[in-house]
């Protein structure tokens, strides 16, 4: 028995090693150096100086990093949006309904597009002569045309429209697969004792939904705090610093102007304040009267 | 049993991972080299040596492949024991191979990057200081706005190499349309700004687009910092009139509301959303492709100049990385592709401007055959001797650069207070100077 279970455990190692060693080269290795080179000045280019804990004093009075961190904060408001509705999706696309298949391919498309592709299109759609100008002007929606993505009180909410747009698919695939390992006899039970289709979701679909809701939630988190790609290639964190995430923030210090010790400093603390979220979003999940499985 | 078994393997992956990170801190070697200084005399190798010169260009390949490979082979000829190795990259991707090549201790010995980042690696003590290296004849060579743009407490750190000043292009069909004459150009910017108005009056069309950057301070004469460059210098009561004037104008719909790169100048030229577009001469290649009927109607003409009548050069530099393993053969090298004799050969294949004061003379730079290339060509190049780098020594350039286009978004786009943006931006560019990091 006992060496069914070494043999059994050698087994999952080895068929393990090349992800983990690749998870060790290329996440967890650059995870640990920043560390040390947070503690530095290191540019690849000049001599490393020892700063002590110079860039973490620095990062705290730095107005625009301050900003960045705001602005990722605020981009997490994408989440409960992006569940709700991936939720809803995956339990419509879960119906019998002829065509489904074609909806589900249609809702999962833009996940396999890549994020360079999907952000041109849409800064063509959103260009001061797009698509939707037109039709908010046709409809009389907007008396005037609105540069979406160079106006500050438009450009981090249409960014945030755009990465949800991107992740619905996602999330709802991950629902569906929850979806589809409910029991049909726990809906049978339901309706024998009267709830409706909304009763069902809630005392049915929802409950039996949480492990896949806890993980979507803090994957999405994750992404939200950490939202690169669609903002450097659609404003660069502009105009000012209305969509400067802390991700961009941190690109633009290290790879943009090489303080490669001030931007390891960086990322850890927003490590840090992803950890913390994780945290939180794990807690808020505990709470309720549903066992977890 | 098996708790025991998961903690020893945690254990062991947490050894294995501190004892790599510790090996990789030791093996840090950051000793930047020390080369002797010399003069850039033509000479070969140390007791014939051999030495490979490993040169990096943006974006010249396969284009200009004769054009280098016969010069590096003229130039290996005339010096025995010397071998060029060019290598080209995109422009996005040099940045990136120059630090990951320095990182891993395999430094070029010869490299072409843009001002900005030129000024930007020459701040970090990155980049050799050529002054050493070079003759007075042959520093003087060179235009001298250009040359001081890239020099830094008295030490050169890069060498010009092509530049192109910008002109004024201009929608013919839409000027004549609102009553003016493309015969007359303006010559000032206020003059421009009025054409501009008057476009925008009777054809409904604004008159340009342009990115907000840091260059619209020296165009106005608003020094970016001063004389010694330990400060900012642009929070001045004319960067606020100036800055007011580009929101009104803005406001009024005579120039576009919006922060435009390049590829969106191009869009709006070649959509006539704009009469006018101020760039260098590459803009034409655009035109030509993606908006024919445009293309004939477009004329280019000098560029009018601002308060400072001045007008702005965009160069690449050829720079010695401080871990080249050759310098004085490198420095040479650089030299030789920037001498009179090659900047001109090159200007000539590559429809670009030189930098040298002797290329200018060659009548390619001052005669038209009428084309719209050529027009913008001679009007650019009798702009040289005005033309300098509007980054000119400026440290960290990169870093000010974007503090500066961050507050102009503030303010044009974000409605931001003039006054408070520029003190907030002043703080902020007087930090980065202050920062050895």
């Amino acid at each position: 028995m006992y060496k069914a279970i070494r043999s059994e455990s050698f087994a999952a190692w080895a068929f393990m090693a090349p992800g983990l060693l690749f998870l060790a080269v290329f996440t967890f290795w650059p995870i640990i150096y920043g560390i040390p080179l947070s503690l530095t000045d290191y540019s690849v280019i000049t001599e490393t100086h020892f700063v002590g804990l110079d860039n973490f004093t620095r990062a705290f009075q730095d107005h625009n990093f301050l900003i960045s961190l705001w602005n990722s904060l605020v981009y997490v408001l994408v989440v409960p949006v992006i569940q709700i509705i991936s939720i809803l999706m995956a339990i419509l696309v879960n119906s019998r309904i002829p065509g489904v298949k074609m909806f589900r391919a249609a809702y999962y498309i833009p996940v396999v597009t890549s994020m360079v592709a999907v952000a041109l299109i849409w800064s063509w759609l959103l260009g001061n002569n797009g698509v939707v100008n037109y039709l908010l002007l046709k409809v009389g929606i907007l008396s005037e045309q609105v540069s979406w993505l160079s106006t500050s009180s438009t450009a981090l909410y249409v960014l945030m429209f755009i990465t949800m747009w991107k992740g619905l698919g996602y999330y709802m695939m991950l629902y569906l697969a929850g979806l589809q390992g409910i029991p049909a006899d726990l809906y049978e039970a339901a309706r024998v004792d009267g709830a409706g289709p909304l009763r069902l979701i809630i005392h049915v679909t929802l409950p039996l939904l949480r492990p896949h809701i806890l993980f979507c939630t803090v994957i999405s988190v994750m992404g939200a705090v950490r939202v690169f790609d669609e903002v450097y290639i659609l404003t660069k964190g502009g105009p000012g610093t209305s969509t400067l995430t802390s991700s961009v923030y941190i690109f633009q210090k290290g790879l943009e102007q090489f303080n490669f010790g001030y931007a390891s400093a960086l990322g850890l603390i927003v490590s840090v304040m992803v950890a913390a979220l994780s945290v939180l979003v794990f807690r808020l999940n505990r709470r309720g009267g549903v066992n977890t499985y | 049993m098996t708790t025991n078994r998961k903690g020893f393997t945690v254990s062991l992956l947490l050894v294995v991972m501190m004892s790599m990170l510790l090996a990789a801190c030791g093996g840090n070697d950051n000793t930047a080299g020390t080369p002797s200084p010399g003069s850039t005399g033509e000479t070969g190798t140390e007791a014939g040596k051999p030495v490979t010169l490993e040169f990096w260009t943006i974006a010249l390949q396969p284009t200009f492949n004769d054009y280098f490979n016969e010069l590096i082979a003229k130039y290996e000829s005339s010096h025995p024991g010397v071998k060029v190795e060019w290598k080209d990259y995109p422009y996005d991707a040099i940045s990136q191979r120059l630090l990951t090549s320095t990182a891993s201790g395999k430094s070029p010995d010869v490299v072409n990057l843009n001002t900005e980042f030129a000024s930007q690696l020459g701040s970090k003590g990155a980049l050799l200081n050529l002054s050493e290296y070079l003759t007075d004849e042959e520093a003087k060579s060179y235009f001298e706005g250009i040359y001081n743009s890239t020099v830094l407490d008295g030490k050169a750190y890069a060498l010009p190499w092509y530049t192109g000043t910008e002109v004024l292009f201009m929608n013919t069909k839409l000027v004549k349309e609102a009553g003016l004459d493309p015969a007359n150009p303006p010559q000032t910017r206020e003059e421009l700004v009025e054409w501009a108005r008057q476009v925008h009056e009777k054809t409904g069309v604004a008159g340009y687009a342009q990115q907000l950057v840091s260059k619209l301070f020296p165009i106005d004469g608003i020094p970016i910092l001063n004389e010694d460059k330990t400060a900012a210098a642009f929070n001045t009561p004319e960067a606020e009139a100036m800055i007011a004037q580009m929101r009104d104008l803005m406001a009024e719909g005579v120039v576009l509301k919006e922060d435009a790169e390049f590829s969106k100048q191009i869009q709006y030229f070649s959509g006539e959303q704009v009469a006018f577009q101020l760039s260098g001469p590459t803009f034409i290649n655009f035109i030509k492709k993606s908006a024919p009927d445009v293309y004939k109607n477009t004329i280019a003409v000098t560029l009018p100049t601002g308060k400072a009548n001045l007008r702005l050069s965009n160069s690449m530099d050829l720079v010695v990385p401080q871990k080249s393993k050759n310098p004085e053969q490198a420095v040479e090298f650089a030299a030789f592709i920037t001498n009179a004799e090659n900047q001109t050969a090159f200007s000539k294949v590559a429809n670009t401007l030189p930098s040298s004061k002797a290329s200018i003379e060659d009548p390619f730079f001052t005669q038209s055959d009428g084309s719209l290339e050529a027009e913008a060509k001679v009007a650019s190049s009798q702009s040289l001797d005005k033309a300098t780098d509007y980054m000119v020594g400026v440290p960290n350039a990169g870093d000010i650069n974007s503090a500066l286009a961050r507050g102009l978004q503030e303010i044009l786009m974000n409605g931001a207070d003039i006054k408070e943006t520029l003190n907030a931006v002043e703080k902020e560019v007087n930090q980065i100077l202050n920062q050895d990091s």
